[in-house]
C-alpha cells in the first residue's frame, strides 16, 4: 500500500516554480530519498507533504489525508523534522523531547531516543549551548519521538560527521525494521544510495529520474568508471579513443573514464605510460555511483 | 489542556531562564519603585517644620516655651487661631498645630497638649518627638519634678496624598505596559527564529502558542503586582484602600489590553529589532502623557487630545483609584469602555494582520 501519493504536485512562489509537476508513491515501509542540489524544491515538497504549505495545483495523499484539509489528523500521525533546526533557546535537550513527545498520541520513551541520536550525555544542557551536530541530531530525534508511521526528514544528516552520520543511518534502517515509512531529502550521494530503497532525483523543481539507486545507475550506464590523475595533464582525445572508453569527464589533473571495458582500457592506459606519454597517478576503479547519474542527467556536480 | 499546560510550563522554562526578560520585567519596576520610592517619599518639608502654634493663655510659661521653641532653627513658628491653624495644617501648609493649654501651677495633675499633625508625611513623626524634647528641657528649667506636659499627638490626614502614594499606582501601570507591549515581541522572535514553523509541524494548534504566551503574561503581571504593592506598603508606607480581587481585577484587565495592543503593533514587525524599536516608539511618548507619574494639569492644553486618547491614561485612573483611593478623574464606566474599546480594536487588527510566517 502506498503511504504517500503525490500527482502533479506544482507549488510557485510569485513567479518561481518551486516545484513542477512532480509525481511519486511511496510505499509503506520503504525509505524514499529525494537527491537534489540546493534550490531543487525538495523543501517546499516536504514542507507541501506535511501540511505547512499548500500545492498551487495536484493532488497529495499522506496515510489517506489532505494535508491541506486534514493536516492536524496527519500531523498526529508523522514525525517531522525540518531543516535550520530551531528550538526554545533555554530548554534542555531532554525537556525539548519530552516537550515534543506530548503533543503526540504515542510517542516513543525520551529515554530510548536520546540514546538512538546519541545525546544521552547532553540531555541536561539548554539547546542554544549545543553545536550544530549536536542540535542537528536533537531535531531529527524530535521528529522521531513522535512514534509516527511517516517520518519527513529534510535533510537530516547535514553538518554531522562521519560517524555520527553513519550512526543515524543505523537508526533509519531500525525504524524501518519497526515498520516506519522514512521519507528524507539528501543531497549526499553515498547517503541516497546506502541508505534508500529508492530515490527520486530532482532539479530545478522536476523529478529528472525515479528508482532504486542501482536501477538507476544501470539504466543510465552499462560502464563502469575509471579513475585517474595524469600528472602533467593529458590530452583528452587519447583518452577518448582507448577501446570501451565512451565518455571521459576531467575536472584539473582528475579525469574519469566511463567504460564497457574496463580491462582493454586498462591494459591501453598501462601502455600508454610505458610509452612515457601519460603519467598516471592513484588508479582506480569503481561501479558508477548516483554522483555519476547525477552528473549525466544535469550536466553538473550536484554540488555546485 | 495537558498538551497546553505543559507549552505554558515550557515557556515559562525557557523564558525565565533568560535573566534579561527577570530583570526587565520584574526587576526593573522593582528598582523604579524604590529608586523614586525613596527620592519622593522624603517630602518637601522634612528640613524645615511648619509649625503652627495656639496659645491658650500667655502667660510666663508660654512665653518661655516660646523663647524655646524659636532657638530651634529646623522650625518655623506661625500663631494663630485653633480654627486658623487647623485649616492650614489640611492645606499642608503647616506640618503640625500645637495647642499651648493654660497652665495651673500647684497642681499635680500632668498636662496634655494636642499637637495636630499631617499623619501622611513620615517626617512629621520626627516633629512630634522634636517637640516632647523641647517640652523636657522646659520642665527640667523649671523644677526638679519628673512630668508636667505630655504631647498627645492628634494625627490628621491632608487631604492630598504623597507623592509616594501617587507613584505606586504609576508605576504599576508602567509596568503593566511594557509587559504587555514588550511582552509581544516575543512572539515576532518565534517566528523569525523559525521556532513557530517548527511547531507548526507538530499537532500542536498555533493558537495555543499565543495562548500560552498570554497567560504567562498574566501570571506575570500578577506577580510584578505583587512586589509593587509590598514594596510599596511595607518599605513607603502607602495604603492600598483596595481590596485584593479589585486591584488583581485591575491588573489582568490592564494586562490584557496591552498584549492586545502589543500584538497589534508588532504585526507591523518583520525582526525583532523592528518589533522592539516599534513598541519603543509608542510606549515612551506614552509614559509622560498618560499623567501616571505626575498630575495631568501640569501638562500644556494643545496635549490634552492626546492624554485623552492614550489607554495608559485610563489605565492609570483605575488603578489610582482602586490602589489608594483617589476619586476617578473620567468614571470608572469611562475608563472601562475605553480601555475596553482598545481591547477589541487591536485585537481585531492583530488577528487581521497577523502573519504566521
Amino acid at each position: 500500500m502506498a503511504s504517500i501519493v503525490v500527482r502533479e504536485l506544482t507549488k510557485r512562489y510569485g513567479k518561481l516554480t518551486a516545484v513542477n509537476q512532480i509525481s511519486l508513491e511511496v510505499e509503506d515501509g520503504e525509505i524514499f530519498g529525494m537527491l537534489g542540489p540546493n534550490g531543487a524544491g525538495k523543501t517546499t515538497t516536504v514542507e507541501v507533504l506535511v501540511g505547512l504549505r499548500d500545492a498551487d495545483a495536484g493532488e497529495v495523499r499522506v496515510l489517506g489525508f489532505d494535508p491541506t484539509t486534514e493536516s492536524v489528523q496527519l500531523k498526529r500521525s508523522i514525525g517531522v523534522q525540518l531543516q535550520m533546526p530551531t528550538l526554545f533557546p533555554r530548554l534542555t535537550v531532554e525537556e525539548s523531547l519530552r516537550l515534543n513527545a506530548n503533543f503526540f498520541p504515542d510517542p516513543f520513551p525520551a529515554e530510548q531516543v536520546l540514546e538512538w541520536v546519541g545525546l544521552k550525555e547532553q540531555r541536561k544542557v539548554y539547546t542554544y549551548k549545543l553545536s550544530g551536530g549536536q542540535l542537528q541530531r536533537l531535531v531529527v530525534g524530535m521528529a522521531i519521538i513522535s512514534n509516527g508511521r511517516i517520518l519527513f526528514l529534510d535533510e537530516p544528516t547535514t553538518g554531522l560527521d562521519p560517524q555520527a552520520r553513519r550512526n543515524l543511518w543505523d537508526v533509519f534502517h531500525m525504524l524501518q525494521k519497526m515498520g516506519k515509512t522514512i521519507f528524507l531529502t539528501t543531497h549526499y550521494m553515498e547517503e541516497a544510495q546506502y541508505l534508500c530503497d529508492r530515490v527520486a532525483i530532482i532539479d530545478h523543481g522536476s523529478i529528472i529520474a525515479l528508482g532504486t539507486p542501482n536501477q538507476l545507475i544501470c539504466d543510465h550506464f552499462e560502464e563502469k568508471a575509471v579513475e585517474l590523475s595524469a600528472m602533467d595533464g593529458c590530452d583528452e582525445a587519447i583518452l577518448e579513443k582507448l577501446p570501451g572508453v565512451t565518455k571521459v569527464q576531467a575536472a584539473h589533473n582528475q579525469i574519469t573514464l566511463y567504460s564497457t571495458n574496463v580491462e582493454a582500457t586498462i591494459r591501453e592506459l598501462m601502455q600508454l605510460e610505458a610509452e612515457n606519454r601519460l603519467a598516471v597517478n592513484d588508479l582506480a576503479i569503481r561501479k558508477a555511483s548516483l554522483e555519476d547519474v547525477f552528473l549525466k542527467l544535469t550536466g553538473r556536480s550536484i554540488r555546485q | 489542556m495537558k498538551i497546553f499546560l505543559n507549552l505554558v510550563v515550557a515557556t515559562l522554562k525557557d523564558m525565565v531562564r533568560d535573566k534579561m526578560t527577570i530583570f526587565w520585567f520584574i526587576l526593573f519596576p522593582v528598582l523604579f519603585m524604590f529608586l523614586f520610592g525613596m527620592i519622593f517619599s522624603g517630602g518637601s518639608g522634612n528640613v524645615n517644620f511648619d509649625l503652627g502654634v495656639v496659645v491658650e493663655q500667655p502667660d510666663f510659661f508660654s512665653q518661655a516655651f516660646l523663647a524655646n521653641l524659636g532657638q530651634v532653627e529646623m522650625l518655623t513658628v506661625h500663631h494663630g487661631t485653633l480654627e486658623g491653624e487647623l485649616e492650614a495644617l489640611g492645606q499642608q501648609k503647616r506640618n503640625a498645630v500645637l495647642v499651648l493649654p493654660q497652665v495651673q501651677f500647684g497642681s499635680d495633675e500632668e498636662i496634655a497638649v494636642p499637637v495636630y499633625y499631617d499623619a501622611s508625611n513620615q517626617a512629621n513623626k520626627v516633629l512630634i518627638f522634636m517637640l516632647s524634647e523641647i517640652f523636657n528641657h522646659v520642665e527640667r528649667g523649671m523644677q526638679n519634678r519628673a512630668r508636667i506636659f505630655t504631647v498627645d499627638a492628634k494625627p490628621v490626614q491632608a487631604e492630598s496624598l504623597r507623592d509616594v502614594d501617587y507613584l505606586l499606582p504609576g508605576i504599576l501601570s508602567m509596568a503593566l505596559m511594557q509587559l504587555g507591549l514588550f511582552g509581544s515581541v516575543r512572539l515576532v522572535y518565534l517566528r523569525q527564529k523559525r521556532i513557530l514553523k517548527s511547531l507548526g509541524a507538530t499537532p500542536l494548534p498555533r493558537t495555543h502558542i499565543v495562548f500560552s504566551e498570554i497567560v504567562i503574561r498574566l501570571l506575570m503581571a500578577a506577580v510584578q503586582t505583587t512586589l509593587i504593592i509590598l514594596i510599596g506598603h511595607f518599605v513607603f508606607d502607602v495604603k492600598i484602600v483596595g481590596s485584593w480581587w479589585q486591584v488583581l481585577g485591575a491588573v489582568f484587565f490592564g494586562a490584557a489590553v496591552f498584549v492586545s495592543i502589543g500584538y497589534m503593533l508588532v504585526t507591523f514587525a518583520k525582526t525583532e529589532e523592528s518589533g522592539h524599536g516599534i513598541i519603543q516608539v509608542v510606549q515612551f511618548p506614552m509614559m509622560f502623557l498618560s499623567g501616571i507619574f505626575f498630575p495631568l494639569e501640569f501638562l500644556p492644553a494643545f496635549l490634552k487630545p492626546v492624554v485623552r486618547a492614550i489607554p495608559l491614561t485610563y489605565l492609570g485612573d483605575i488603578l489610582r483609584s482602586v490602589l489608594i483611593g483617589t476619586p476617578y478623574a473620567f468614571g470608572l464606566t469611562t475608563d472601562l469602555l475605553i480601555l475596553g474599546g482598545w481591547l477589541t480594536v487591536s485585537l481585531i487588527l492583530a488577528i487581521r494582520f497577523w502573519r504566521w510566517e
